[in-house]
């Protein structure tokens, strides 16, 4: 079956071929471009057939070379529509004679029925030909859009080009209403001096924007249209012209733009410059410095790490002879170098600091010349000796530690400006306490002892006024560690200071010989190890200086305030008022405020000093503890 | 075990392939809910109207470029109109030639020519097809336009149908349409006119009858809704 189609497929093929050989020049309708233009005489035929409104159509012929029949009513046209197989050629329903043109209103008017047109002359010669056949839907040519315009829609930001939407309305003589056409559109430019249009897409809107047109050309538009799915267009509308020239807001923007682009530079430039030529002060600010620990007079390079044994040396006096009255000051070009000064008296001293005595000096609530000594040390360590230290703080060198005075004031209750100075005082972290080199020496001489009237929790004690006893050093010590040890606490100062203060006021509670004090080495060293005192401690026992104490001792000199120059039994027994401390319970069972030298002086452990007495309170001995006593 | 991941797996296949079927089957014709049940997207009668609108469109335009493309090819520069169109096997069925007669013409009648012009071109498109495929003078593109055509005819009755229906439930037609669709009915099918007619015959009828099917249906949309972009 297939094989016979496909050949009755090429006999066809050749069948029409040969037809094609054989037709007439005449039927030059349906040949659309190519147009024969052959020497045989051009009889008449019909030139063109068009539809406007796929409801009414008419045709157009051309007596030919036949001049004869050119005038109206020569020729006749005739057509036949093949809805039927028993339809008959029919005259032309309306003739306009003047275009020689045909009319078929809608009456006459079938679609998809195939019309043949014919042409007849006065003498019944018929020109027909089989080509001029139609349906009408295919010669439809719509007519061309009407209301063409356009409207600007926007410009490209670099001002060189722009968009335009064109819009239009159908052809009236369209029925788009009805639906019974549908039709698309195509629009085509150009520049005014070109020759090629540029065609857009067809599409059945009746609005289209033409994009990327150039600002000052001038550009032609015109458009047509025909029907969906159908080959034959309208004619085109007549040109608009579209011209958009240069804008000139442009020209107001540009300097704006510059101005703003200078100033945001020149105010970059202008931080930059504050920025450079401040920079210490706000290093300052923002980063203020640490103040290192500065010991007058000692190299800052041994107060680094590693370099203990050299400062213990130089602290001890024994390196140098002691660290010089006025020492070299390291810090020369740091005018804010707040100072820790290791008070020496004297070359030869190379005992224990005199802050110890200063201290004792403020503990004490002496008579007038003392406490006259007592102001002037205290004052002298309030403020800050500036003889050869330069400025001492940068803080405010008036006004004392609050802390401090506080402990002064309840250390001292006779020193009522004391208090009102630690009441007027507020300072900040007090690194330390500056000791003055002359105070000890003048106080020296005068009564050392005082007796402890109360001891305050927190381990203070509270020296009883009018007292010619002094305490020992030991219980200075301990005051003075209390003390040192609460403005430790108080100043949050930090460990090397600590230790270092440790080392300065040591306490040497075990009298390891008898009275007599250890070498400056062993005083360091037995003190070092040294925890926190407990509350317990600040009871401390005193422990008189025996009355044979060594020539070496006393040849010590007078600079030592633990070395009595009489017998301490009688001066320590007159003057005790209401306390004292058993020392001992000898085999009788009676108390020894003094004890008896020993034979051998027990071995000074390093650790605890209290080893050998419990904590107790002055003055009171529980029977658990008199067991303890016993030698 | 992997005899339940093959069950699992055929089963999941079953599905697939059930639900791309039914969504292929439901291009043209979109799904009408009777009592707008839930889940269901109820479409307005201009919605479908324009969709069978842009359908027969379609299919106009495939049809006019499969002729050109013929006459283009194999008649060149011939018009053959008078010639051949009287073999068109649907020239028995009584259509409206004009704007006004379509007009004048009662919807239930439109509807019915409509979808009489439908269902007489199914097999002749079907089988225009198969000739195009194993004709080795087509391209693939011809022969995928004609497959496409024929496609797009059926799919297009589908959607004229419902139409009808949505027409019908809505009161705007009586009740006569719906005799159509039943087999019986279809006219020259069994005819074997048809057969007879050449490929080039046979696109040139088509052509024609596909932009009636779009005329009318514009017009019938026209007068029934003619709200939405007439």
């Amino acid at each position: 079956m297939t094989v016979l189609s496909s050949s009755s497929n090429l006999l066809l093929l050749l069948l029409m071929s040969s037809l094609d050989w054989l037709s007439t020049p005449g039927s030059a309708f349906f040949m659309g471009r190519h147009r024969v233009m052959s020497p045989a005489p051009l009889e008449p035929h019909i030139t063109d057939c068009i539809s406007r409104d796929q409801a009414t159509f008419q045709c157009w012929w051309s007596p030919g070379n036949f001049h004869n029949l050119s005038s109206p009513g020569a020729l006749r046209l005739f057509y036949i529509k093949k809805d039927s197989p028993a339809s008959e050629w029919k005259e032309c329903p309306e003739y306009v004679h003047s275009n020689q043109e045909c009319f078929f209103d809608n009456a006459h008017t079938s679609i998809w029925i195939p019309y043949c047109m014919q042409l007849r002359s006065q003498n019944n010669i018929t020109y027909y030909n089989e080509e001029d056949c139609f349906t009408v839907e295919n010669i439809v040519r719509p007519d061309p859009p009407v209301s063409l315009n356009w409207t600007l829609l926007n410009i490209s930001p670099s001002g060189l080009n722009y968009d335009v939407m064109v819009n239009w309305e159908a052809p009236p003589s369209a029925d788009v209403g009805a639906g019974w056409m549908r039709i698309e559109y195509e629009i085509q430019y150009k520049a005014i001096n070109t020759t090629k249009w540029e065609a857009l897409e067809m599409q059945p809107q009746t609005q289209q924007t033409i994009f990327g047109l150039h600002i000052g050309k001038e550009y032609e538009v015109h458009i047509r249209c025909r029907m969906q799915a159908f080959t034959k267009f309208g004619e085109f509308s007549d040109s608009i012209f579209i011209q958009v020239t240069e804008v000139p807001i442009n020209e107001y923007t540009f300097p704006l733009t510059l101005v703003l682009v200078f100033g945001i530079v020149g105010i970059l430039l202008l931080g930059m410059l504050i920025v450079i030529s401040q920079q210490h002060r706000l290093m300052m600010i923002l980063l203020p410095p640490v103040p290192a620990p500065k010991i007058k007079g000692i190299d800052p390079e041994l107060l680094k790490k590693g370099k203990l044994d050299e400062l213990n040396l130089i602290l001890s006096g024994g390196g140098m002879g002691g660290l010089p009255t006025y020492a070299t000051n390291f810090y020369q070009d740091e005018p804010c170098v707040e100072f820790i000064e290791v008070a020496v008296e004297d070359a030869d001293t190379g005992e224990k600091e005199d802050n110890q005595g200063s201290d004792t000096q403020k503990l004490l609530d002496l008579s007038q010349p003392v406490s006259q000594h007592m102001n002037i040390g205290f004052s002298n360590v309030v403020s800050f000796p500036d003889d050869d230290s330069g400025r001492a703080s940068c803080y405010d060198p008036d006004l004392p530690d609050q802390d401090t005075l506080l402990l002064m004031a309840t250390l001292l209750p006779g020193q009522p400006e004391v208090g009102k100075r630690a009441m007027a005082a507020e300072r900040g972290a007090r690194p330390l306490v500056h000791t003055q080199t002359e105070g000890p020496q003048t106080w020296v001489n005068t009564d050392f002892y005082a007796q402890v009237s109360n001891v305050m929790p927190t381990g203070g004690v509270v020296l009883s006024p009018g007292q010619q006893l002094r305490i020992q050093e030991s219980t200075s010590g301990a005051e003075e560690e209390t003390q040192k040890k609460e403005k430790e606490h108080t100043g949050g100062e930090d460990s090397e200071e600590d230790k270092e203060k440790e080392l300065q006021f040591q306490l040497l509670v075990v009298d390891c010989e008898g009275g007599r004090y250890a070498a400056e080495g062993n005083a360091w060293q037995i003190g070092g190890p040294h925890s926190a005192p407990m509350p317990g401690e600040g009871y401390q026992t005193i422990f008189p200086q025996p009355a044979e104490t060594t020539p070496a001792a006393t040849a010590e000199g007078s600079q030592s305030p633990y070395i009595l120059p009489d017998s301490p039994q009688s001066q320590f027994f007159a003057r005790v008022a209401d306390y004292t401390v058993v020392q001992e319970v000898d085999s009788q069972h009676s108390l020894l405020l003094n004890p008896p030298p020993r034979q051998s002086p027990p071995p000074c452990l390093p650790q605890h000093p209290l080893k050998a007495l419990p904590a107790m309170p002055v003055g009171y001995i529980t029977p658990d503890l008199l067991g303890n006593l016993s030698p | 075990m992997p005899g339940n991941i093959r069950s699992v797996s055929f089963a999941w296949m079953v599905l697939v392939y059930l639900l791309f079927c039914s969504r292929r089957a439901s291009v043209g014709a979109a799904p009408i809910c009777a009592n707008a049940q839930a889940g269901c997207h109820v479409l307005s009668l201009a919605n479908l109207f324009d969709r069978v609108i842009q359908h027969s469109a379609r299919t106009h335009s495939i049809s006019n470029d499969l002729h050109s493309e013929f006459e283009q090819y194999f008649l060149p520069s011939k018009n053959h109109i008078g010639r051949v169109s009287r073999n068109c096997h649907t020239s028995s069925i009584l259509t409206p030639n004009g704007k006004d007669n379509a007009q004048r013409m009662a919807r239930e009648e439109l509807t019915e020519v409509i979808l009489k012009l439908l269902v007489a071109w199914r097999d002749p498109l079907w089988h225009f097809h198969q000739n195009m495929a194993h004709h080795h003078d087509f391209n693939n593109f011809s022969s995928n336009k004609a497959l496409e055509m024929s496609d797009m005819v059926h799919e297009l009755r589908k959607g004229v149908e419902k139409v009808a229906e949505k027409m019908q439930v809505l009161g705007i037609i009586s009740n006569t349409v719906s005799s159509l669709a039943s087999p019986e009915a279809s006219l020259p099918s069994d005819s074997a006119e048809w057969r007879l007619m050449k490929d080039y015959n046979l696109l040139s009828c088509f052509r024609r009858d596909s932009n009636k099917v779009q005329n009318y249906l514009k017009i019938l949309k026209c007068r029934i809704v003619p709200e939405h972009g007439c």
